[in-house]
């Protein structure tokens, strides 16, 4: 069976699911969705400490640093140079030279905004960052973006947090057709059918933190997430039959009994 | 000495970056310091004299996607 590892910057990752780390209703809850997700690639945004409450929210005192990578983003940038501030902050904490680069152009979509999110990806690709950027399901646009140093693209498959799921599958299949580094589909997704139906366009893998945080129970949702990205991700090596008009009997006709 | 910290005015009896992160006990914590817009790494904590005035930033890892 033909089945290839997901690789980003030479790093062989175990599992094709990224999970955010947001709007859990509790650390116990996060890890536990963690755990059962089998994620390794987690992300993060870099906040101001709160000065009144400064040990509230450490999120990674909760966690076994070793066994993950770390993906801090950007968001709350609105323009490159915030977000390549945010980047270079995250950098200095030592923990990760990834950095998912968010920059929002609209506070109602929280669409990216595709000039400064290139500007963004070129510069911190030349500083060596290993680059992600969230961005629109532009096939265009993710090809200047692999061109401009991203160590992978990051089509986002309907605004944040809307569940809306993939909105373009023409576009993100596109992309993920035409891309020479791995296409992640970012944002958007609500349940295990969009997951199974983004793998199965061909992308090597996806992020995902409301749809698990805010389900009713997301330690199991996690779960489903995990096997939708292994099923579409099988049927899509398998490849799956072409779509026809009229049935097609499963047995053939020879040798029928009544005649 | 009146410090700008996270942007707002904060009451610090400080000498270094060092001092500022220990008052509000985040020594342990993994916090990233920003002064006048320089990043400052860990170990130059202790190095980094402040002054009056100085615009300060603490800033740590949050939930996020």
């Amino acid at each position: 069976m033909k089945s290839s590892k997901l690789v980003i910057a030479g790093k062989e990752l175990s599992s094709r699911f990224f999970l955010g780390t947001g709007r859990y209703p509790n650390p116990f809850i996060q890890n536990e969705a963690i755990r059962i997700s089998e994620a390794e690639v987690l992300t993060f945004a870099i906040r101001r400490v709160n000065l009144d409450a400064p040990s509230e929210d450490a999120i990674l005192q909760h966690l076994d640093q070793d066994s993950f990578t770390y993906l801090p983003n950007t968001s709350g940038a609105s323009n490159a140079e915030e977000a390549i501030r945010i980047a270079r902050l995250a950098k200095a904490s030592g923990i990760s030279n990834w950095i998912k680069v968010e920059i929002s152009a609209d506070e109602k979509t929280l669409l990216p905004d595709p000039i400064e999110t290139l500007k963004a990806t070129e510069t911190l690709a030349n500083e060596g960052f290993v680059v992600l950027p969230y961005t629109s399901d532009d096939p265009v646009l993710c090809r200047k973006l692999e061109e401009a140093g991203a160590a992978a693209v990051m089509p986002g498959g309907a605004p944040i947090g809307t569940g809306l799921g993939v909105l373009n599958p023409y576009n993100i299949g596109l992309i993920a057709e035409e891309a020479n580094v791995p296409v992640i589909v970012d944002a958007g997704l609500g349940s295990a059918k969009d997951i199974v139906e983004v793998m199965e366009l061909g992308v090597d893998g996806v992020l995902m933190n409301t749809p698990v945080a805010k389900a009713k129970d997301p330690v199991k949702m996690a779960h489903a997430m995990k096997l939708a990205i292994e099923a579409g991700r099988a049927s899509y090596e398998a490849g799956r039959i072409p779509m026809k008009k009229y049935a097609t009997a499963s047995s053939g006709y020879t040798s029928l009994i009544s005649r | 000495m009146e410090l700008m910290i996270n942007g707002e005015k904060q009451e610090v009896e400080a000498n270094t970056l060092l001092d500022v992160v220990s008052h509000f006990n985040l020594e342990s914590h993994l916090v990233v310091t920003e002064v006048d817009g320089q990043i400052i790494d860990r170990d130059q904590w202790d190095q980094t004299t402040v002054k009056p005035e100085m615009k300060i930033e603490l800033v740590h890892f949050v939930g996020g996607g």
